[in-house]
């Protein structure tokens, strides 16, 4: 019978027709395939019928791959931004775009092989296991604001960004500002204690405060000892001294219930005072000074400018650290200029390469600015050069979203042999690891890209600290033979290197910011591990800071604090 | 299509003529695309030879009696131009030989009603495809894509990835010819 379909070919035929169409077919092959075609017209017609389908898929694929690609493919108008990629042509000219809509498919392909990528991670034992920073997942608010705050012996000490939950939160003196996630703004000046129940309720068991409540937030309750206030919008004033407790509306109107007396409506500019064992009693407004928003705003502007201006003089003397290998703040004279290296002696060779990330106000908004990596393209190519003995990585981050399963904060861009890669998972761990051998494969995953092992810290980030800026530093120290992470100057994790993953001799090269350029050297596409964030500083060290370094390395580069 | 306007075309006819060209083989292309694509295994060895076959159709257009099937007659031309290319390339190993590619052309040329069936089944077997697949067979065929590094990247081998996209192209293949060509119980 002759055979009219692809499928009642003898296997062989199949065979060489796909070996023919996937170029791997060997002399001998297709010499005896086109002396069959040459016999048989229906072997001829199903040659032409599978190269047909050939042509036709790969006319389909070119679209797609071009539809995807187009968004990026506009803001690649500005070649000189681009650091020229010293590897294969394919990648020089292989474009981005093209890659970008690649890697997007590679994702999906990668579904198919069990999801694992290049990196395959086993997690490191931890030495030492100190979750010192561990988020609140379940933050309601968050500070907004701290001036000249003071804490309490034992209290744990509170900084802006910090999000809060149920807890109660004492301040021994200064002034707090807590943001609600109903919208409600709390304004609180110590000694104070409150009990913070929800994003709609907190109640003041001491203190002094004023409340802002912006139409969203409308029903935001607050409890006195004796009182309830429902706030109907806008602002007012509570406090609290000795149990006894004192109301103030400033703006709009409040509804309140003392003790057992029905709910009475209070307007703008009356005052009642609610005794713990009386009626409320209507009393002359204007007695108490409630903590100011205005001269709040004020403090705090010049507070932030004190900060920036001493994290200037910091930065300048660690710029001729000698043990900086690469040291960038990302503030630019213009937005097409390169991301210059600060560390001394200053090297053009060490700036970076701005490829779609856009600036945008740095931890210390209207002064200092930071790159933001939102999309997908987004990144900052350098080139670091030697050889090194130790790596401290340190930034200050902002991270919106964890949006990828890997999310880079500095990368290697052919993860060879020395080379880093640091980066957080989508579950908030802090990942740090140096390829120990590209060339011999992973004893758990033989098909893996190489021999090397991920050092996790515990998680430090959740969502309700996105857009919060944070301290991160990771170090990898082979004479002492551990790798730490820290947040905010605090080390959270220590692990060991062992034995079969000792390496010495460090090397970085070609990497990038807050993306992975380049998964294998030989390969035009990346996969996309853009951080949806902002980073404002970073800095590499061919050393391994101590605990003490990294906290005075913080403390100086530190914002909003106190 | 500008090589073409260098033509001389100051003189009225020449100008009708060129415009009764251009209608017909713009509306022509794709399909002399396809035609060619039958035989030829490169895309980039498919654009020469139509655009090669573009000069010389224009060239001969004199004797294309306008009353005939244009196609047909394009073919022709075209199949002699791919001969033609396929003597000056270099020994490609990929490309059939004189005898073969003189056959497959000659008998492309009959099947291209045929042709445009298959093009239309494929999009419908693509739709009809899981997602997962139909991704992995158009990144598989995406321009500048090897599969060889696609597969290690995946961290998978060249071999597993290549068994699956000829897994799938032979699926793909099994739903376009049912929907092409007559069921063998009808025969």
């Amino acid at each position: 019978m002759k055979a009219n379909r692809f499928e009642d070919l003898p296997e062989e035929e199949q065979e060489w027709i796909d070996a023919w169409l996937g170029d791997t077919i060997d002399e001998t092959s297709f010499a005896a395939l086109q002396d069959r075609m040459l016999d048989r017209p229906e072997l001829r017609k199903i040659v032409r019928r599978s190269l047909a389908l050939h042509h036709d898929l790969q006319a389909k694929a070119d679209g797609s791959a071009d539809a995807t690609a187009e968004p990026w493919l506009e803001n690649e108008a500005t070649p000189t931004n681009v650091v020229a990629l010293p590897t294969t042509a394919t990648s020089r000219f292989f474009p981005i775009a093209i890659a970008a809509g690649v890697a997007f498919l590679l994702g999906l392909a990668l579904m198919h092989f069990g999801g694992r990528s290049g990196a395959v991670e086993q997690s490191a034992k931890p030495v030492v296991d100190e979750p010192a920073v561990e988020p609140s997942a379940n933050g309601f608010a968050v500070i907004e604001n701290l001036v000249d705050a003071k804490w309490a012996l034992g209290e744990t000490e509170r900084r802006r960004g910090d999000s809060l939950g149920d807890e109660i939160f004492r301040l021994r003196s200064g002034v707090a500002e807590i943001q609600f996630f109903s919208g409600a703004t709390m304004v609180i000046q110590g000694p104070a204690e409150i009990a913070l129940e929800s994003a709609w309720e907190a109640s003041c068991r001491d203190g002094l405060v004023r409340m802002r409540v912006p139409p969203a937030a409308r029903g935001f309750k607050l409890n006195g000892p004796d009182t309830e206030i429902i706030d109907l919008g806008t602002e007012f004033g509570f406090e609290v001294r000795g149990g006894k407790a004192h109301v103030e509306v400033i703006d709009g109107e409040i509804s309140m219930r003392h003790r057992n007396a029905d709910e009475r409506i209070v307007e703008k500019g009356a005052a009642w005072k609610l005794p713990r064992d009386g009626v409320a009693a209507r009393v002359k407004a204007g007695q108490v000074a409630f903590p100011d928003m205005g001269s709040f705003d004020l403090e705090t502007q010049t507070r932030q400018r004190k900060d920036f201006e001493r994290w200037q003089i910091h930065s300048k003397a660690f710029a001729r650290d000698r043990r900086v290998i690469a040291y960038y703040t990302f503030d630019r004279a213009k937005p097409t200029a390169v991301i210059a290296s600060l560390a001394e002696p200053r090297s053009s060779e060490f700036d970076g390469a701005v490829v779609l990330a856009e600036t945008a106000a740095g931890r210390w908004p209207g002064m200092k600015q930071a790159l933001e990596f939102r999309r997908p393209g987004s990144r900052v190519r350098v080139r670091i050069p030697g050889e090194f003995e130790a790596f401290t990585f340190a930034v200050w981050v902002r991270i919106d979203s964890l949006d990828r399963r890997y999310n880079a904060l500095f990368m290697g861009d052919g993860y060879e042999t020395g080379e880093p890669h640091w980066q957080i998972r989508d579950d908030g761990k802090l990942m740090l690891s140096v390829m120990v051998d590209h060339t011999r494969p992973n004893p758990k995953m033989p098909e893996d890209a190489g021999f090397h092992r991920v050092y996790y810290s515990p998680s430090i980030w959740d969502k309700s600290m996105s857009g919060q800026w944070m301290h991160l530093v990771s170090v990898f120290d082979p004479e002492r033979r551990q790798v730490s992470h820290y947040v905010n100057g605090e080390r959270v994790s220590r692990a060991e290197i062992a034995a079969d993953y000792f390496i010495r001799t460090l090397r970085i090269g070609n990497g990038e910011i807050g993306n992975w350029g380049q998964p294998f050297r030989e390969t035009p596409w990346f996969a996309i591990r853009n951080l949806n964030g902002r980073i404002d500083e970073l800095a590499i060290l061919n050393a391994a800071l101590t605990d003490a370094e990294i906290r005075e390395l913080h403390e100086h580069s530190q914002f909003g604090r106190r | 299509m500008s090589r073409m306007s260098d033509f001389e075309k100051n003189d009225p006819h020449e100008d009708a003529r060129y415009e009764a060209f251009v209608k017909l083989f713009a509306h022509h292309e794709a399909g002399l695309r396809r035609f060619v694509g039958s035989f030829l295994p490169s895309w980039g060895d498919v654009d020469e030879v139509v655009q090669r076959a573009a000069i010389a159709i224009w060239r001969k257009f004199d004797q294309f009696d306008q009353d005939t099937n244009f196609m047909k007659w394009a073919c022709v031309v075209t199949r002699f131009e791919a001969l033609a290319y396929r003597r000056k390339m270099a020994r490609d190993r990929l490309v059939f030989r004189d005898d073969v590619l003189d056959l497959m052309a000659e008998e492309a040329g009959a099947e291209l009603d045929g042709r445009n069936a298959q093009h239309e089944a494929l999009e419908s077997c693509l739709l009809a495809m899981p997602e997962k697949q139909r991704k992995f067979v158009m990144l598989a065929y995406t321009p500048g894509v090897n599969v060889k590094e696609l597969a290690e990247e995946a961290g998978s081998t060249a071999a597993a990835f290549y068994m699956r996209l000829r897994r799938i192209r032979r699926q793909v293949m099994k739903c376009v010819e049912e929907k092409t060509l007559p069921s063998p119980e009808a025969g």
